[in-house]
């Protein structure tokens, strides 16, 4: 196996393994981006149990994500397995309420009150 | 050209938008990661085009990605999109 499929084996396992996972510089207690440390902050509000992979650490991840996403930048969130997005979309969906019902259909537990929280905010 | 030049050139002719801003907004992330000298490094696009009429969010963000293409995509430290039709 090529390197490139390891590592893309890798973050297949990943987001196999964890529900809701994202790909960020940085760790969420610790966050070395804004715009990672946006997306961790919104999940760590709304008490989502998310597993963060910091791209820093291992710059073969810091490419393969974004080969395997075809996406160009991190943060990178996934949920359930499929991509959902990266800074923008998330901050866009949270205010919408996207996120919310993303999260209910895929059973993934959140606070509700947190959301409303954020969007009244910054409504 | 400047990057904010090539941005908006690539943007108009892939999507001929009726609304396009695009800003340089590296100042404001002076002395963060992926700040660089003369600026160029972070930018903010607004855009509104009907050829993102029913796209998903991914989907419209990947048609920006792919009209602006690798090697400035690469080039940017940030990329703040806005998207609608």
């Amino acid at each position: 196996m090529t390197e490139t499929t390891d590592i893309a084996a890798q973050i297949q396992d990943t987001i196999s393994a964890n529900d809701v996972v994202l790909y960020m510089k940085g760790t969420k207690s610790m966050p070395q981006c804004g715009f990672s440390s946006r997306v961790a902050g919104v999940l760590n509000y709304m008490g989502v149990d998310f597993a963060d992979v910091n791209v820093l650490a291992d710059e073969g991840i810091r490419q393969g994500i974004k080969d395997f996403s075809d996406w160009p930048t991190v943060p990178q969130l996934y949920v359930k397995g499929e991509f959902v997005g990266g800074c923008d979309i998330i901050t866009e969906m949270t205010l919408s309420g996207e996120l919310d019902t993303l999260f209910d259909s895929k059973g993934v537990s959140y606070d509700k009150d947190a959301a409303n929280k954020i969007r009244e905010a910054n409504g | 050209m400047t990057v904010t030049e090539t941005i908006r050139d690539r943007l108009q002719a892939a999507f001929a938008p009726h609304a396009l801003d695009v800003v340089d907004d590296s100042e404001r992330h002076r002395g963060h990661a992926g700040y660089q000298d003369g600026g160029e490094s972070h930018f903010n696009v607004r855009i509104r085009a009907a050829a993102f009429e029913g796209q998903s969010r991914i989907a419209r963000h990947r048609a920006v990605h792919d009209a602006l293409g690798k090697d400035l995509v690469s080039r940017i430290h940030a990329l703040s999109l806005d998207i609608d039709s």
